[in-house]
Formats: structure tokens, sequence, C-alpha cells
């Protein structure tokens, strides 16, 4: 009994000793799959140039995987004019090693030193785990390479107020017929505006975010639309006709109040604070607005005062069920002539992974281009839609000449600015 | 207690660690926020360095404005102005329309080496010039953007100026801008590395965004970086907002690490609402490693001392239990004793006792008080045997066993080993020899008392546990020895008894311990024999061993090295003899063979009585007779007697005969005498015992020895005894008054001075001392007597007869100038040595 007691008096001190000492460890290896590959001491800089103002998503990656090489310094630099400047960046003394790029700079002269740059990514011995991305926004070139790789992706669709429809007794719609239900019953307890967007420009306006995924599905598999809608033939403003008209049908069921989008000033903070007032059982917006959301619930006296539950949804402009329009929003490059080029690729490979992505995404608010959407709820719903209602403008082909004379037409007929008719005869007329 | 000890212990280590950890966080606590103020200091310092810079930059810019403004000048004269100015290598001006927002560069496009023209259209920097004050009112710096001309990331400081139109010449509201690349005021823009090795500065604008942004810095905007990583609402972030915005201060925050850092925040003067941020990992400030340092230093110390005193007091505990086992096993040990003690002097005092009343009923009748008187005497000398090993063993146990070596002969011990044993031997009829073996040395130099307490008590042990009829077999053999000087001396004594049981070998030596057998306990025994005698042999440098099987018998081996005295007779010589030796057994034959032949004898040797008549006979037919013959008494066939019987019978042969016999001869004396032996010899045989029987029967010994049982030679002799106690001088002057002997008492040592110094020459043939007694003891008279100036008085011989009986007492009283000593009980058989001794001493002087 002494002899334990002496013992235990002893332990407990060497307990308190180890308590006295530093209570650092090293962070948990956070990444399933993924092993460092060089020097975990390896000391140098590694920036990320883009045109976020913000990128708190991706200094958290930074962090993480400051866990394997605590010497590497990774910052992200906003460049101003990202996209005219980041030519002129890249050929410059302070060229990135990694940069933000897009598909539509593809075969744009001016955007040319953007795609030289960038390292094909498909090169098998850069060992990145490309199948953890769908495939059909990954956008190879014709000759194969691959010079970006998508670190999110975008969708249209709408936010939905769970509250307000479990309040109401009623169900998120998934067909249009539904929809069109659900904004009559909503309209009958008294919602003034069942269903809003922005409708002041063009750019993801409500007319753009509830049609063109509706447009997708009418020309996906028809080759000689898509190559007709492409070279701006006039004649192919009859491919926008079935979508123009179920734009016009939907506007005339009533679900949408003119008037009240109209005081909608923008298609980001306007869009958000207005549905946070909580009176909008929905709220059509692109994938970027919904990465806003969290950040501004706290500006919201609403939403602070009555906060919701909501999550993103796509809009059901189909009897047969929604569209799913995938697309990647931001994608990394790797500049080819990095003075840290295998520290930029290391990097590449521990971010091109699910769990990062994913991780990135979710602080982010994007929606993940990874093949599982269910890890957010926020973007869960579009995980569930049939892969054959699953588009990508890219995949099909249609050049973004091509879609704005879609977007165009239909904000025209969708504001009453032009009759169906007038939009589609001018077709490859219209500008940005 | 123990427990007491510990709990208080451990109390008082945690107490001096809560209070060392206490006092050290109270300066850690101390020393951060001294740190923390220096580090606000460092920052405003920093402050001081970034405006002297940022002043420095913007004058170059004020300078260019102010001449273009007082020169008016269309675009292209003001660009070449500035070209023809002194620039930096890496910084360039551009000169920017208000309302196109287009210009001139000094440096020209990137991959364009004449292209000049610069938009800053794309650029959300001029639309609003607000910020841009007159030249010299402020610092008007640019948020950090990228320089359309080289995609560099830049900072611009900015005038306003007014060009002419270079048509109308009409005033055209421009900016110039001097354009910095952010890489290069970051390599300079550093708090000082050995200050704050890890810090970090910023600069917001008054909004919050970064002007310019240190690598932990996050977001574009200070304040949404700080909401990302610590805890805020609207009230504490517009709070938060205020106070970082209008002064100088120091904060705690959590970086996007989630560690705690300090941020010190400044607002830059001279500038619009920026501020300066320093921004450091608080465990840079702490400086805990010195204050941890000492709680881990003391809390080591705390616990290497406790566990050492843990083991310590271990370690206490268990010598503390073995001594307090140690000390209980003594304490059983002494009740054991007291108990044995009790028991083994009751039972022979119960004898003496019981004995004498039966004696004094019984006065009348003689044999029954002569029985009674013997028995007396048995049982008070086993209770002097006794009393005489327990102090023994007491002193040996006590350490104050100390040796007193003397020059004796062997030969002696092993005369007197044999005399004690016989009496047993022969009571017992048990077959017993003693073989001597390579005895070259005779004389030897050690405790000659403790070596026959060694002997005898082994021999005692081996007669007495040895059944009627059984046999003990001695063996004394003399071997070279390790030790220079010494001879190895092996006692191995071997008998049939009843042998010990293993489990009493263990503890045989211990004192009292007794094997418990019936055939054992009726056998009277101290049971400290043995014990005793294991201690003898250590202190002589010896060592013991026994081989022992119950019912078959034991043997003890005794090897003690011994040094040879320097005294031998080594110059023994017989005159040339012719002597037949005649015994059946070989190696006795062998032994008194080459013993003789050593003396110089013909040896001749016969192996039984009928072969030694015939070799008598032949011998005497040649014309000599044997000089001696040696019979031995027990032979198979023929025995001693009967031989030297036949040979005597023949008138012719007028040989002596010497009988050998192992014990003592009374018995068959008058047989033998009868028969014709002329004398007798004792097994084992020692050189000089056969020199001296062999030159006593040829008649060459000078030395004639008074016949034991003859003390005529004592008859008249007058000895004065110092003796306090009535009783003993009663005992020791009757007792010498049987062998003829008058005696005088001195009652103490001063009387008994007086009386010698007093007395007439020769009137006294010497003095019995005791040594304890009143007024003056035996050792001081013995000084005195020794002191006197009458030779005769200081030379007569004086013997201690005390009760004092340790060696050292011998050796004290040998020291006071005594000749010998006798301790009592008296042994009347040493008393009248003694005194043969001293007579004998005083006649050849």
């Amino acid at each position: 009994m002494k002899k334990a007691l002496c013992i235990l008096l002893a332990l407990l001190m060497l307990l308190g000793l180890t308590a006295c000492g530093s209570e650092e460890k090293k962070e948990e290896a956070a990444v399933e799959g993924y092993q460092p590959a060089l020097d975990s001491a390896t000391k140098c800089k590694i920036t990320v140039a883009g045109g976020y103002d913000n990128f708190e998503a991706l200094e958290t990656e930074f962090e993480r995987f400051n866990a394997y090489y605590p010497n590497v310094e990774l910052t992200f630099t906003k460049v101003d004019d990202y996209n005219n400047m980041i030519g002129t960046v890249l050929d410059g003394n302070d060229a990135p090693d990694i940069y933000v790029n897009y598909s539509w700079m593809y075969g744009r002269d001016q955007y040319k030193s953007s795609i030289d740059h960038a390292e094909n990514l498909a090169d098998p011995a850069l060992n990145l785990d490309l199948s953890c991305i769908r495939s059909n926004i990954i956008l190879n070139t014709d000759d194969g390479t691959l010079p970006m790789v998508p670190v999110f992706s975008n969708t249209y669709g709408m936010l939905v107020n769970n509250d307000l429809f479990e309040k109401e007794g009623l169900s998120v719609p998934t067909t249009y017929q539904e929809l069109v239900e659900v904004c009559k019953a909503f309209r009958e307890k008294g919602y003034e505006n069942p269903l809003m967007g922005f409708t002041n420009a063009e750019t993801t306006s409500l007319f753009t975010l509830t049609i063109y995924p509706f447009f997708c599905g009418t020309v996906a598999k028809d080759e000689e639309a898509v190559k007709k809608l492409n070279a701006l033939d006039p004649s192919a403003g009859e491919y926008m006709r079935p979508s123009l008209e179920k734009m016009a049908q939907f506007l005339s069921e009533g679900c949408v109040n003119p008037d009240a989008c109209a005081k909608i000033e923008n298609n980001y903070d306007a869009v958000i604070l207005r549905f946070f007032e909580g009176d909008v059982p929905m709220m059509t917006c692109s994938g970027d607005t919904v990465s806003g959301t969290k950040k501004r619930e706290s500006r919201s006296e609403a939403f602070i005062a009555n906060p919701f539950d909501y999550t993103f949804v796509p809009v059901p402009m189909s009897d047969e069920g929604a569209y799913f329009l995938d697309m990647p929003n931001l994608q990394f490059s790797v500049n080819k002539d990095s003075r840290n080029l295998d520290m930029a690729n290391e990097f590449m490979r521990f971010l091109i992974t699910s769990r990062e992505l994913n991780e990135m995404a979710q602080n982010k608010g994007l929606m993940s281009p990874t093949k599982d959407l269910s890890f957010n709820s926020m973007y869960a719903a579009f995980g569930v839609i049939p892969e054959s209602r699953v588009f990508s403008p890219e995949e099909i082909g249609l050049t973004d000449d091509a879609v704005i004379q879609l977007r165009q037409a239909v904000y025209g007929v969708g504001t009453g600015a032009m009759t169906i008719d007038e939009a589609i005869a001018g077709f490859g007329t219209y500008t940005r | 207690m123990k427990r007491i000890v510990i709990i208080v212990n451990a109390i008082i280590m945690a107490a001096i660690l809560v209070f060392v950890v206490l006092y050290s966080q109270f300066e850690s606590k101390d020393t951060y926020s001294r740190q923390i103020e220096h580090f606000q200091n460092i920052t405003v310092t920093m402050e001081h360095v970034t405006e002297n810079y940022l002043e420095g930059e913007q004058r170059i810019c004020d300078v260019w404005a102010r001449y273009i403004n007082n020169n008016p000048m269309t675009m292209e004269e003001a660009h070449e102005f500035i070209c023809s100015s002194r620039v930096l290598e890496n910084t360039s001006a551009h000169l920017v329309y208000r309302d196109t927002l287009t210009g001139l560069s000094t440096r020209p496009k990137q991959g364009a080496a004449d292209d000049y023209t610069v938009t800053y259209q794309r650029i959300d920097l001029l639309e609003d010039v607000s910020w841009i004050n007159e030249i010299g009112e402020s610092i008007n710096v640019s948020r950090a953007y990228t320089n359309p001309m080289n995609g560099e990331q830049s900072l611009a400081f900015c005038d306003r100026v007014t060009l002419k139109d270079p048509d109308s010449s009409a005033p055209v509201e421009a900016i110039l801008l001097r354009v910095i690349p952010v890489l290069e005021l970051e390599q300079k823009w550093v708090f000082p590395q050995e200050e704050f090795a890890n810090a970090e500065l910023s600069m917001i604008d008054s909004k919050g965004d970064y002007i310019l942004k240190g690598y932990s810095f996050k977001n574009s905007n200070f304040f949404e970086f700080y909401k990302s990583y610590n805890p805020s609402d609207p009230a504490s972030s517009k709070a938060l907002f205020d106070k970082i915005t209008s002064a100088t201060g120091s904060l705690s925050m959590v970086n996007s690490h989630g560690e705690e850092c300090i941020l010190a925040y400044t607002p830059l003067t001279d500038s619009v609402g920026w501020t300066l941020l320093g921004f450091v990992p608080a465990k840079d400030l702490s400086g805990g490693i010195e204050n941890w340092l000492l709680v881990g230093t003391v809390s080591a110390g705390l616990l290497i001392l406790f566990l050492f005193d843990l083991l310590y007091m271990l370690n206490l505990n268990k010598r503390l239990q073995v001594t307090a086992k140690e000390a209980e096993n003594a304490n059983k040990a002494k009740t054991d004793f007291l108990s044995a003690m009790s028991h083994d002097i009751r039972t022979p005092m119960n004898a003496i006792i019981g004995l004498t009343t039966i004696a004094e009923n019984n006065l009348g009748d003689v044999a029954s008080t002569g029985e009674s008187i013997r028995k007396i005497r048995l049982a008070g000398n086993h209770l002097l045997t006794l009393i005489n090993d327990i102090l023994d063993i007491s002193k040996v146990e006590s350490g104050k066993l100390k040796l007193t070596p003397l020059t004796f002969s062997i030969e002696e011990t092993v005369e007197n080993l044999i005399n004690i044993s016989q009496p047993m031997v022969k009571e017992k009829n048990i077959d017993f020899t003693f073989w001597i073996n390579g005895m070259e040395k005779e004389y030897l130099h050690t405790d000659q008392l403790r070596l026959n307490q060694i002997y005898i008590n082994i021999l005692s042990n081996a007669v007495k546990y040895t059944e009627p009829g059984g046999s003990v077999n001695v063996e004394l053999r003399e071997e070279e020895s390790a030790v220079p000087g010494c001879i190895q001396l092996t006692y191995v004594v071997a008998d049939t008894g009843i042998g010990m049981s293993p489990e009493y070998m263990a503890t045989m030596y211990q004192p009292f311990s007794r094997q418990i057998d019936s055939r054992v306990n009726k056998i009277q025994g101290t049971g400290l024999g043995l014990a005793i005698t294991k201690q003898m042999v250590e202190l002589l440098g010896g060592t013991i061993e026994c081989q022992s099987e119950e019912g078959k018998g034991t043997t003890f081996t005794v090897v003690l090295d011994i040094p040879a005295a320097d005294r031998q007779r080594d110059n023994l010589r017989l005159e040339p003899v012719d002597v037949l030796v005649v015994d059946d057994d070989e190696s006795t034959l062998t032994t008194a063979a080459d013993t003789l032949e050593a003396l110089g004898a013909s040896a001749q040797q016969a192996r039984s009585g009928a072969e030694a008549i015939s070799m008598i006979e032949q011998k005497h037919l040649s014309g000599r007779d044997y000089d001696v013959v040696i019979v031995d008494w027990k032979m198979s066939g023929t025995d001693g007697i009967e031989t030297i019987r036949r040979i005597s019978s023949n008138a012719e042969w007028k040989i002596p005969f010497l009988l050998i016999s192992a014990y003592d001869w009374s018995d068959i004396e008058d047989k033998a005498k009868e028969a014709g032996a002329t004398g007798f010899i004792r097994k084992p045989f020692f050189r000089s015992t056969l020199y001296e029987k062999i030159n006593d029967l040829t008649g060459n010994n000078s030395d004639s020895r008074e016949p034991e049982d003859d003390y005529s030679d004592l008859q008249g002799l007058h000895i004065l005894i110092a003796e306090d106690n009535d009783i003993n001088w009663e005992i020791i002057s009757a007792m010498l008054g049987m062998f003829g002997i008058t005696t005088d008492r001195a009652e103490n040592g001063r009387v008994c001075v007086d009386m010698i110094n007093s007395a007439a020459e020769g009137s006294y043939e010497m003095i019995f001392m005791d040594v304890q007694m009143p007024e003056m003891n035996g050792l001081d008279a013995t000084r005195a007597i020794r002191s006197s100036e009458n030779p005769w008085v200081s030379s007569i011989p004086i013997v201690a007869m005390t009760a004092d009986a340790f060696s050292e007492n011998v050796a004290e009283c040998l020291n006071a100038g005594m000749n010998g000593h006798i301790a009592k009980p008296v042994d009347i058989k040493l008393v009248i040595k003694e005194i043969r001794r001293i007579k004998e001493r005083r006649e050849q002087s």
C-alpha cells in the first residue's frame, strides 16, 4: 500500500513535469492517399495568383499543406484586372507559380499567354488524382493536354428557405409542374414573391439562371444545332424557341413578381440579403452567390433575428425534372516556368484530392468539383440528379458567343423588351 | 508513521512546486507584459521608420508634382521631365489623365520596348482620388495593385498635377504616380530580426484593407481576417475597428494556425487613417523557457530527491526490518539460551544437591556415600564444562576471544586427547585407533588451549555419539602448508556413531543445537561444543568439514595451518640398537620402522607373535639379541602379552619388551609385567616417545621420572596461599594437605606481600595467588613481590589460582609477573602437576 502510494506520487510528479512541456504537436496528416514526395524540409515560396480579393479557403489549404512542408511559404496574390493582366504578370518578374485560369480563354489570342504558360496537368508524371473530379468539367484541349483543373464548380439554381416549406407543409419542387404549384400555393398563403431573382442586368439574371440549363438540355445531343449555334448562324435562333417559350410560359404562370425582383440591386449582396429577409421561399442565383451567403448571415439583421435553414437546389424547368448545369468555376494552372515547379506540382498533387477539394469548397461555400456532392448539404440536391440530365456547356461544345446569344435573347424576352420572334431573329447579333 | 512522513514530504514538495509554478507564472506574466510593451514600442518605432520612408518617397513625388504644376507642361513634356530625373532602377512613374485614366509611363510596357502608354481603366484605383490630398499635405500611397505595365504588385505615391492640353493649352487634371514594386519594399520593410524573428508588419487603410500585407495576415481586409479566426459580434467588431484605427496599443488574437498572437497597432501619422500593424506569436514574447526551465529543474530536483529519499527509506526500512528480525531472533536466542542454560545448569545442580542430601543421610554407609560423592564430582565436572563452554561461546560471540600462542608439543596434545577419551572408550568398548602421519614437527606455536578444545570437542562427540561396540578412528597428519613457516595439520575423526540428519547439519554449529533423537537426548552435553569448535577453528584460520549419514556415522575434518616452533628436537638419535617391531597392522609396522630408522635404530618387523619368536630365535642364534622388542598388545592369534610370555619363557633371551597399546594399560599392567613386559608404549608413535622409551630400556636416558602415584617428592613443601574466601582456602589447603604439603594463608594481597617480605628465605616453596581480593588484588601483590629487593622474595614462584579463567586473564597474570595460572574450580591433578613443574624448574635453575 505504502509502496503503491509512493509510486503513485512519483508518477503524478512525472505527469506534472510532462504537462510542463511543450504542447506542440505536429498536425495530424489530414489527407487520405496523399503522401509527400519531396523533402519535408524544403524551403521556398509559392505564389498563387487570382482575381479574388480574398481567398481564405485557399489560405486554409496552405496551412494544411504546411503540415507536410512547414518551410514552404504559400501566398495568394490578387491581380487587378485579372483576365487582362494575367498574361503580363506571367511574363513579368513577379510571375506566380500557380494561377487561376479559365477554359474560355482557349483559342483567344489575348489570353494566349495564360494558356501557353500552363503546364500539362494530364502528364502522368505529375501523378495528379484527376479521377476524383467530375469528368465533364475536366476540359482537355484539342491536342489532349490539360492546362488547368477545376478547383471549384459552378451551377445555376435557387436558394430554398426550407423552414418556410416546412412551415407551410410544402415540398421543394422537383418538376416544372410542382414548381408552378408550389408557387401558387405560396401565393395563396400570402407570400407575394414565391420565387425571386435578380433581373436588373443580364448577367446571372433570373431568366438566364432558370432557362439556360433547360436550353442546354434541348441541344445537348444535337451536334448540328451546336455547330450552327456556335457559328452564330441566324437560322440557329430557332433552337432557342423552346427555351424562350418555356420562359414566357413560366413568367405567365405568376411565379415571379417582376416589380419586386427589379428592386434587387445586384446579383450578389442584394440577392442574398433579400433572401435573408425570410419571406421569399425561393431565390434564383448562381453558385458564386451561394458562396457569399454564410458570411452575410451576420450582416442581415432579419436573418440574425429569425435565422432559417436554407439549401441550394436546381430550378426544375422541365416536366421530367431539373437539369444540372455543371460548369467549372475556378481552375488552377501551374506556371511551367515556375522557379519552384516541383513544389508547385506537389501542392497541386496535395490539393487535387477529394478531401482537399471538398474541404476548400466547403470553406469557400462553392460547389466542389469532385464526384461526391453529398458531403455538403447545401449542394447535395445536385448530386442526386441522374447523369442524363447533367450538362456542361463546355462538354456540349457551346462557345461563349453562342451562349451570349441565348442569354441576351432570354433576358430580352424575360424583361418584355422583346417578343420571342424578335429575340430569335436577333440571334447572332447579340454581344456582351 | 512512514506513511505520514511520505505524505508530509509529498505535500511539501507539492507546495514548493505550486509556489515555483505560481512564482514562475507571475514572472512569466510580468515578462510577457514587458515584452508586449516592448513589442508595441518597436512597432511604434517601425511606424516612425515607415513614415520617414514613405515621406521620403512622397517627397520625391511632391517635388516632381510641384515642378510640373509650376511649369505648365503637356503630358509628353511632363513625361520627358520625369524620365530625365534620376529614378531608381525598379521604380517607375506614371502620368495618368483623370478623365480617361490613360497616360504615359516612364518605363515601357513589358514586351513592347517603345510602348509607354499606360491605362488604369480596369484597375480600381483612380476612379475615386479623394484619398489624394494636396501636394505636401500628406502621404498619398495607393493600395498594393498590379502595375499595368509589367504586372508587378506595386505601391504608388501619388499627387494631383495639372497638365496643359497640347492643343488648347487648357489645364488638364492628371495624377502623377511614383510606382514602387511591393517586392522591393518587402525586402526593406521588416522587423529587426534580432528582436523578434517571427514578427511581421502590415499596413492597413482606414477600412482595414491591406496596403502592405505580412505573410501571416490573411484575407484582403484585416478585420475580415480577425473575424475569421476570432469570435466576434457586430458590436465587438466595431469596437475593435475603432480601437485599432484610432490609437496605439496591442491586443491578443488568434492567427490562422489557431495560435495566440500579439497584435500591436499604431496609426501612421501624416496619412489618411492608415495603421501600422505588428504581429508576433505570443510564445515569442512569453520568454517562458527560462521559467519552465526553473520549474522543470525544481521538479526534477524534487523528484530525484523524492525518489532518492524513497529508495533510502525503503532501504532503511528493509534494514530496520532485518535488524528488527535479528533483534527478535537475538531476543529469542537469548530466551532460548536462558531456557537452555536454566535447564542445563539445573540438571547437574539437581544431581549435586540431591546426592549431597543422600550422602548426608547415609553418612554411615561408606559405600553409598562414596558413590554419591563420585556422582557429585561427575555432576560438578559437567557443570564446570558447561560453564566453561558458556564463557567460551560468550567470548567468541562478543569477539573478545583472543588467542594466546604458546610453544607446545603436539605429542602432549595427542597424549592428552587419548587420555581424556580413554575412560569412555573403554566404558563403551569402542574400537579406538589413533593414527599419526608424517609428523615431522613436534613443537608448534599456537594457542594450545584452543587447539585442545577443538580436538577434544570433536573426539569427545565422536566417542559420546558412538554406540557401544562401534569404532572411532582418529588421524592426525602433517602436510606441507601454503603459509610460510606453518605446517598443515589435518585432524580427521571418523566414527560409526548415530550420524546426523541433513536438517540438523544445517544448524549444528549454532549454540544449543542438539539433534532431536532419543539416543542423543540421553547423552549429556551443553549443545555448545560444535559452536565453540567452529568458532575456534575459524579463529585459528582453519576449516572444519563434516560428512555424516544417519545411522552410519560421522567424519569431521579440521584443517589448520599452524606455525612450527623454532625449537624442535631435531637431534634425536638413538645409540645403534636392533629393534623388532611386532604388530599385525601393516601401517603401524611401517610407521614404527620408519620412525626408528629416522632415530638411527635398526628396525625389523614381525607380523605375528609366532614370526616374532622365530625372528628372535634366529637373531639369538646369530649371536646377537634384539636390544628392544616392541609388541602390540592386540594382535590376531597370539596377542602381545602371550607373545612376550612365550619369549620371556626362554631364559636365554634377555630382551626388554615394550607393549604397545592404544588404551590405558592400567588394566593389563599387572598381567603384562607378569608376562615379562618391561614397559608400555602408546600408539601413535611419536619420534620423541620412541626415543625416550627405548633409551629408558637401554639405560641411556638420564631422565628418571617419578611414578605418577608417588607424591613423596611433595612431602614437606610449604606454600603460601593468598585467598580471601574461607571455603576456597579450606578446600585448597585440605587438598594440598592430602599430598603432604603444608600451607599458610594470606587473607588478601597486602597480607601476602607482608608475609613473604617478613618470611625467612626458603620458608615458602611458592605462592598460590588469588586475583580478586580486597585491599590489594593478586596482580598488584605480585607486582609488589616482584619489585622486592630481596632476591628470594622477588623470584619466588607465584601461580595464579583464580576464577578469572579467560586467556586474557591468564595473560594478565603472566604479565604481572606470575609463573602460571590455575583456574577455579581447581583440578588437584593440575595443581600437583604445576607444583612439580615449578619445583623441577627451580631445581634445574
